[in-house]
């Protein structure tokens, strides 16, 4: 571990030095974090890649994740110089579409984290279309659980604030100003990439339910062994009509269209 | 031979007729099909691979949450989610037959009857070695739990597997009965080869916040650390009254924990939440063992089975 920081309350920003070859991970995918010989907490923690890159033969990975039970807390507390276990790149990324002119992002508390590699890939793309534009609408509880904004407006054209308590931006949630938008998008040109917590992803399903524009989604289960064999991590899928299967987040997903899960 | 010039000790043990090069193997449901874990363990390597539970018709599992970690182990209620027998033998058994290693297939049924239809079209799929019959699982109403918590039907499947199939069956007991040598005896005289226990220990737990199941199921199967001592117990329990070899699960996290088991009397031992933890966990402790032989001065992993030694009566 080469830094732990928290950069808003209960939120950490966290970069790891691997030491050993790892392939090129794609936006969307995550890694399982450990802390090796320790029984208790039992399991690795699935975290959402925050950002990548390369420096002089190490590669570096960055998480942002926030507390949110006894293994978060644990990992937010270690310091400097720890070793941890890390298993990944894991799971099926966003799939990136060069050739669009607008890209949408979606995100809702800690839920930027992907989308920020996200938007940093589609940065880096060669220039197949003139003027590709990002803009990324971010909602949280209260201004103090708004991360990662500085980095993902710069990497943005334009980024949307709401916070539910109306402490950061405009007062609401994060759908209402997107949804305001959603007509001027060229359902052509555009596709929208959203992460964040399940009553956000369930009204941004029903908003796009007749909408023609491509939506894909992060989404987050508990998870066990991340490489789909412990069948933990099950969400619901349409199979056909009222027809319900189940598909691993780690190994199908964890990133699915939007119109695949059943969000009911 | 090794850096001292001796022979390495040997690993293998034999299972119901089954050679085994070395008492190592992933428990069932841990290990999905096998193509999941081969990226870090070669199965190759491993004493057996044992593949998810099969049922005759595929399986869609219990609507999540299925998992939830509790100190030093997991909660499960996946409800032996699985593609059933058909696709198993096309799709899956392809990739394991590939390899050189025992394929033992755990199966599982709701009705008498369709316990014996899987064991008798497995027997003729050709490249499977031994099937482990679930008769245990908590997770579905039907089947399961009624199955292996009386003796009478537990000895009712094993009878009716045994007689649709010539491969090894090996028994999966529950931990959650009164009296585990009884079901463990009773299994025995109904044919089974070999005994492999314990699956999980129905467990609980709650978000007290919200007040509601952690478990969409509201129950599941409980693994991990958290249960070894109970399986160690129940092992040597049944290990001491029973003539077929005894496979002990539960708990295994490192080479350590699986030692606990073959020294209170198990032949061989399954890792299956250890293998969340770790991926290579079998390989560690393969490993593991292997060099505890070494330490001891013990030429085959024979001499440590069952080794005990206690200063008070059983």
């Amino acid at each position: 571990m080469l830094s732990n920081r928290e950069t808003a309350p209960g939120h950490f920003h966290m970069v790891l030095g691997l030491p050993v070859p790892i392939a090129d991970p794609v936006p969307g995918q995550f890694v399982m974090v450990r802390m090796p010989d320790r029984l208790d907490p039992l399991l690795a923690r699935p975290l959402g890649i925050y950002g990548f890159s390369r420096q002089a033969g190490e590669a570096r990975l960055e998480l942002l994740y926030r507390v949110a039970g006894k293994g978060t807390a644990l990992l937010s507390g270690l310091s400097t110089g720890r070793v941890l276990q890390v298993l990944g790149p894991l799971g099926r990324g966003f799939r990136i579409v060069p050739e669009l002119r607008t890209v949408i992002l979606v995100a809702g508390g800690i839920g930027i984290a992907p989308l920020t590699f996200l938007a940093e890939h589609y940065r880096g793309l060669p220039a197949v279309v003139e003027g590709r534009e990002i803009v990324c609408y971010v909602g949280a509880r209260c201004s103090e659980a708004l991360v990662g904004l500085e980095r993902m407006e710069a990497l943005c054209s334009r980024v949307v604030v709401t916070t539910d308590d109306g402490t950061c931006g405009a007062c609401g949630i994060v759908t209402e100003p997107l949804g305001l938008d959603l007509p001027s998008f060229r359902p052509g040109a555009t596709v929208i990439y959203a992460c964040g917590p399940g009553a956000m992803l369930r009204c941004l399903a029903d908003m796009l339910r007749e909408s023609p524009v491509p939506c894909q989604v992060s989404v987050e289960e508990r998870m066990a062994c991340g490489l789909g064999a412990c069948l933990g991590c099950a969400v619901a899928i349409r199979s056909g009509e009222n027809a319900l299967s189940y598909v691993r987040v780690c190994k199908e997903g964890p990133v699915f269209d939007i119109h695949e899960l059943d969000w009911k | 031979m090794n850096s001292t010039g001796n022979r390495p000790p040997s690993l293998a043990v034999s299972i119901g007729g089954l050679t085994l090069k070395n008492p190592v193997m992933p428990a069932s449901g841990t290990f999905g099909y096998g193509e999941e874990y081969a990226p870090f363990a070669d199965l190759n390597r491993l004493g057996a691979v044992v593949t998810k539970g099969i049922s005759l018709l595929p399986r869609a599992g219990n609507p999540p949450p299925r998992i939830m970690e509790t100190p030093a182990g997991m909660l499960n209620a996946v409800g032996l989610q699985n593609v059933g027998v058909r696709a198993f033998v096309a799709e899956k058994l392809p990739y394991l037959r590939q390899h050189d290693v025992p394929v033992i297939v755990n199966i599982f049924g709701e009705a008498v009857d369709e316990y014996a239809a899987v064991a008798e079209i497995l027997s003729r799929a050709g490249g499977v070695h031994a099937l482990e019959v679930n008769i245990s699982c908590p997770n579905v109403k039907k089947g399961g739990i009624a199955f292996g918590a009386r003796p009478e039907s537990a000895a009712e499947v094993t009878a009716a597997v045994r007689g649709n199939t010539d491969l090894p069956v090996i028994v999966k007991l529950t931990p959650n009965v009164t009296d585990i040598v009884e079901i463990a005896l009773a299994v025995e005289s109904a044919g089974a080869h070999a005994l492999s226990l314990i699956n999980t220990l129905l467990g609980m737990s709650i978000d007290v916040e919200r007040r509601v199941p952690h478990l969409q199921n509201i129950t599941g199967g409980l693994s991990g650390p958290a249960v070894r001592p109970v399986a160690v117990r129940m092992v040597w329990q049944v290990a001491g009254r029973v003539k077929v070899p005894v496979i002990g699960v539960g708990g295994i996290v490192d080479s350590a924990s699986a030692l606990e088991f073959l020294i209170a009397g198990a032949r061989a031992v399954q890792v299956g939440t250890g293998q969340f933890v770790n991926p290579r966990m079998t390989l560690d402790v393969i490993e593991g063992i292997e060099a505890y032989l070494e330490r001891h001065g013990m030429k085959d992993v024979q001499d440590l089975i069952g080794s005990l030694q206690c200063t008070s009566a059983r």
